[in-house]
Parts: C-alpha cells; structure tokens; sequence
C-alpha cells in the first residue's frame, strides 16, 4: 500500500508517547506516516460484546470511536464487508483488501461490574500484520475518554504525531448575557464555564502545559490580565495601572501581554505569578497579541507603527524586528502554528469582510482560508496543527467552526446560544 | 483656560456649546458646535449650578452587555452630564476640529470644577478584530486626556479606561450608529 512506504519502528512511539493510564497488553507496533494529502483508508469492525445485554454501551462507543476518528479528517472511513470474518472468526485480509481497506481495527467490549473494558486489536491488512494490541478500561461515564484514548493511539500510531485527543479549547461566550470564558474538549463536548465574573471576560489563553488560563477581565473597571491557577483556582494579577489586553504564553511560566502603564501600549513578559519579567517591546504606538514560536524565541504580533494594523515578528535574543505581513490594510490576530513554520492571522478587507491567511514566517507560501462567508476571525491551531478553530458570522450569530489547515471542511464546532469568541485551542492533550 | 475671568460667562459658554453638541446625537460626525450663544437656558444651568445630581455611574456596576437600542451604554451620561463626549474618525486617534472644541468646554469645566476628577473611557465602533479595538479604544481616551492636560488640567485628576467595542452607545449596524460608537465618553469621578 503507498500509505505504508515509511515504517518506523515501535520504539520511537513508546519513548515519544508514554503509554496512559490505562494498562495494555503489549503488542507488536508499527508506526505508519501518512504520504501525501491523501486519507487513510479505514475499516472498523462493530465492537463484539459478549453479553448480549452490553450491545447498547457497545454500540455508544462505536459511535464515539467511529465520530472521534471521522472528526480528525485523517481517515476516509470504510465499511468492514459481510465477510470481513470468516468461520473460524479470523480476520478476512484478502477481502477488506478487495474493499480498499488499509488499516483494520476491530475489539470487544464488556461491562464488569461497573468497569467497561475494551480491547482492541488494529491490523494492517496488506501485510496482515498486527499493529497495535491494547486494553483500555474506565467507569460507565468515562465512554468518551475510554474511547477517544483508543483514537489517539491509532492515530499516533498511524502518523507518529501527537493527536487532538485530550486537547481543550478555551472561548468567551456571551449566553448569560455577560462575557464569561468556557471550555470544551476540542470536538465541543464537556462544555464548562471557567469564570463568572459578571464583567467582561476576553481572550482566554491556555498555558502549553495545562496549568494556567491567562486572560482579561473588567471586574476591576478596567481590562486586567488576571493569570488562574486552574489546579488551585489561585488568581493572580499585575498590580499597575493602565489596562492589559490579549494574553499569549511564550511557555508554561511566561506569558506576554499588553500594558499601557508607561504610557504607551508595549507588550510585556510576565511570570505566572504576575511579576513583570521584562518589556518586549519599544515602538510607539499599538503593540498587541502576542504569539510565539514553539521554542519561544521568536514573537509574532500585531503594531501599527506604519500608521495601520501589520504583523511583526520579534527574534526575542537579537531584538530585531522583521515585518510579515504586506498585503491588506488591516492584519491582527496572529497564531503561530504548533510546527512553527506557519502563521495564520485575520485581514479586514475593505468590502467589510474579515478573511484568515496562513503564511510562512518568512512571508512565502500566503494563502486565504476563508472566504465570502462574514467575518472570520481568532485562528488557533489545533496541538497537532493539522486543524484551525475560529469564529465566523456566516450563520449570523457569531459561532465558533473548525477547518482543515489548508481551509478544507470548515464546520460548526458547538451548537450553544449564544455569540461564541476568542477561542484559543490547548497545546496539550490530557 | 488661559484666563478665569468671569465663571458665569465661561459657564454661559460652556453650557450652551454642550447643548448644540448634544443635540447632533443622531449625527455626531456632522458639522456641530456651532458658534455658542452667550444665553444661558436654565434647565442646563440648573444642571450645571447642582452638580451633586449629576450622574456619577461606575462602569463595572450592573451595565448591560449588549445594549438593544440607541439608548444604550453611556447615553444618560452623555445627555446630562456636564462633560460632553468627543467623537473619532474612523479608525482614527486624531482629534478633529470638533472634538477639539469640545474638549475644549471639557477643560474649562474642569477648571471651574475642581473637586471633581474624571473618568475618559475610550470606545469603538464594532468593526475590525477586538483585541486591536480595545487598544484602539485606549488610544482615544489617552488623546483626549492629554490635550486637556495640555489645557491645563492636572493629570491625576484625569483617569482613563477603554472598553473597545464591548460597550457601544449604538449596536446597530450603519454609519450612524458606529460613528456614536467612536467616543471618548466623559464620567465625573
């Protein structure tokens, strides 16, 4: 199969990936990377139950594994043939072949008194080899992320990169009349308020590690970063006058964000206990939303210091300052991808419109995700970079949507009242 | 104020300037201020001689989130108070001739008021991304307080704040209601 002409051994999945807490028969694992754009072609049986009675939790995590897996956009998703056993209850290689199937996952699950385990066993079925062999276990209500750790194995396994599973995204949603910040798992489900200020809360921003949520709030009467310990619900605050606006981590113990203390608005570094480590910036003018290279050394941001809105990037050691952005009026909103070779940012264009660009950080390679669809804004990648979360009015009401990173399959990502803004996807997957 | 000659006729002044500017609430953007007339109308001077009725609003208190009409966020402050707003092109910090001239009657309130502080809050209209409009929004009330300071009132009794597009005096859509939105909006402290 051409999807299989990389093989790389187990080894590097174990060391890259610990295992997690969910204990596994070991197996033989084959890492398999993906070529090209093109989608792996996947088969997945129905899960066996041995008890009849169990038919009902099997067929709930089918569809939990079956959605987990389609929403990653990596696979093309096969129907298993009638004869995909055969009567001995062996794997039919020769016929999911015939259908086009490259990978096969199959398993079973039961309940044990209170206990859901489910084994799974995922094969590449040109080689009839085994793949991938492992027990994942957890209570009733922990379908979800029972299922979804199968999905992140297989895809990690597939792709040898991290996946999307586990991964959070953090937004401002104005339903109960005042902006409050909300999270959800990176599919929209296990929605939950973060703050109820009853003020107005902007720009949430998840620490890489999990940690903090950096973010700004009006509780004060004016906009003040406030940094939340997410572990101990610890607030903290940077005692100086002026207002702060957008919050960026550089990593999981600096985060930057704009200040308007001296005077004028600079972009400064600031501890996760609210201590200003050092200003980043010396332009006059507008310096805002900060974004960071994964090594942290580089900062993209927004200034206009040329009389209008552009993007900048920052080499945080040299201080030297390099303009990214040329075409359009208006460019803010930069989001550095996790890869770090890419940025995706938003233009107002002059007919009203507000389209997202991804660039490289050199400027090449420009390309428009959006279009003729209102106003879409607020970029963030998702951890594997392979995804991009925004908002757009295209519906009316602005509402938060996913799309592939080159602007393929853009989709609501959560049907909630509400306007939904400023998400902001994790780094991390729990 | 260059000089404190005669409070009243300052006040006179300042007091039916602020009435024309009121009046252009629908259209702040055309041409307002008119040359001021020297006649005091008392339901104004009764404002201005009681000024412990004059609202005092703090911003963070019970505001609505997304004011449904042209009575929104700012609108009882702006129409009695006795610092009148001053409006911005847009995308622009610069103050207009307008603006100006109102900043101008601001200054000579203050300079006759001098117990009270003020509090400049900086507002956009809803175009363009919201992280850039709450700087924008800074911007404004930091060039309206630095040309009163410039006038002569003292920097501390000057505050200001900004509150981007998240408060607007107007959420409709349409220049008429955004040019509303680009404000420095005036609050007694």
């Amino acid at each position: 199969m051409q999807f299989f002409r990389y093989i790389v051994a187990v080894v590097m999945i174990v060391l890259c990936f610990p295992l997690p807490l969910f204990a596994a028969e070991g197996g033989e694992y084959i890492a398999i990377r993906k070529e090209g754009s093109g989608k792996i072609a996947l088969a997945i049986n129905k899960l066996d139950t041995p008890v009849k009675d169990e038919s009902r939790l099997a067929q709930r995590l089918d569809a939990i594994i079956h959605d987990g897996l389609d929403f990653t956009g990596l696979f093309t998703m096969i129907s298993p043939p009638l004869n995909v056993k055969d009567n001995s209850n062996r794997v039919n290689f020769g016929a999911l072949d015939s259908v086009g199937a490259a990978v096969y996952a199959d398993g079973s699950v039961s309940n044990t008194s209170g206990t859901v385990i489910l084994d799974m066993e995922v094969y590449d079925t040109a080689g009839a080899k085994l793949l991938l062999k492992k027990t994942y276990n957890g209570n009733q209500l922990q379908l979800r992320k029972i299922g979804y750790a199968f999905c992140a194995d297989l895809v990690e396994l597939l792709t040898g990169k991290k996946s999307i599973f586990g991964s959070k995204i953090v937004f401002v949603s104005n339903k109960t009349g005042f902006k409050e910040i909300y999270e959800c798992d990176f599919d929209g489900h296990e929605l939950r308020q973060l703050t109820n200020s009853h003020s107005i809360s902007l720009t949430p921003a998840l620490s890489p590690d999990g940690r903090y949520l950096a973010y700004t709030d009006f509780s004060s009467g004016r906009p003040a970063l406030y940094i939340k310990n997410l572990s101990n619900g610890r607030l903290s605050t940077i005692g100086k006058s002026g207002i702060s606006i957008d919050p960026g981590w550089r990593n999981s113990r600096e985060v930057a964000t704009t200040l308007s203390f001296e005077g004028d608005q600079e972009i400064y570094l600031i501890k996760a206990d609210g201590a200003i480590a050092r200003r980043l910036t010396f332009s006059k003018g507008i310096d805002l939303s900060p974004s960071f290279s994964p090594d942290g050394n580089k900062m993209a941001y927004v200034s206009d210091r040329n009389g209008l809105p552009q993007i900048f990037i920052e080499d945080l050691s040299s201080g030297q300052v390099n303009r990214l952005t040329f075409s359009g009026r208006y460019n803010t909103q930069p989001s550095w991808s996790p890869a770090g070779d890419k940025i995706a940012y938003t233009t107002w264009e002059s007919g009203g419109e507000i389209n997202i660009f991804v660039t490289g950080i050199d400027g090449s390679g420009l390309k428009q995700l959006t279009e003729k669809s209102g106003e879409n804004e607020s970029p963030s990648w998702s951890p594997d970079g392979r995804m991009i979360v925004f908002t757009s009015t295209r519906q009316g009401s602005k509402k938060m949507y996913i799309m592939g990173s080159t602007g393929e399959n853009q989709r609501p990502l959560l049907p909630s009242e509400g306007e939904q803004m400023q998400p902001c996807w994790s780094l991390f997957c729990q | 104020m260059k000089s404190k000659i005669n409070g009243i006729v300052i006040l006179a002044l300042m007091v039916t300037a602020g009435c024309s500017s009121r009046s252009a609430v629908t259209a702040p953007e055309a041409g307002r201020s008119q040359a001021p007339s020297p006649k005091i109308s008392s339901p104004v001077a009764q404002t201005v001689t009681s000024p412990t009725v004059l609202p005092t609003a703090s911003p963070n208190v019970s505001v609505p989130s997304s004011p449904a009409s042209s009575s929104g966020y700012g609108f009882d402050q702006w129409q009695n108070g006795p610092l009148g707003d001053v409006f911005f092109e847009f995308d622009s910090t610069v103050l207009t001739a307008d603006a100006q001239s109102q900043l101008k009657q601001n200054a000579a309130w203050l300079d006759n008021n001098s117990a009270n502080k003020a509090l400049i809050e900086g507002h956009c209209d809803s175009r363009g991304t919201s992280e850039y409009n709450m700087a924008l929004g800074e911007r404004r009330a930091s060039t309206a307080k630095e040309y009163l300071v410039r006038l002569g009132i003292a920097s501390l009794r000057l505050e200001t704040v900004s509150f981007g597009e998240e408060r607007p005096f107007d959420s409709g859509k349409g220049e008429n209601a955004w040019a509303k939105n680009r404000r420095a909006h005036f609050l007694m402290k």
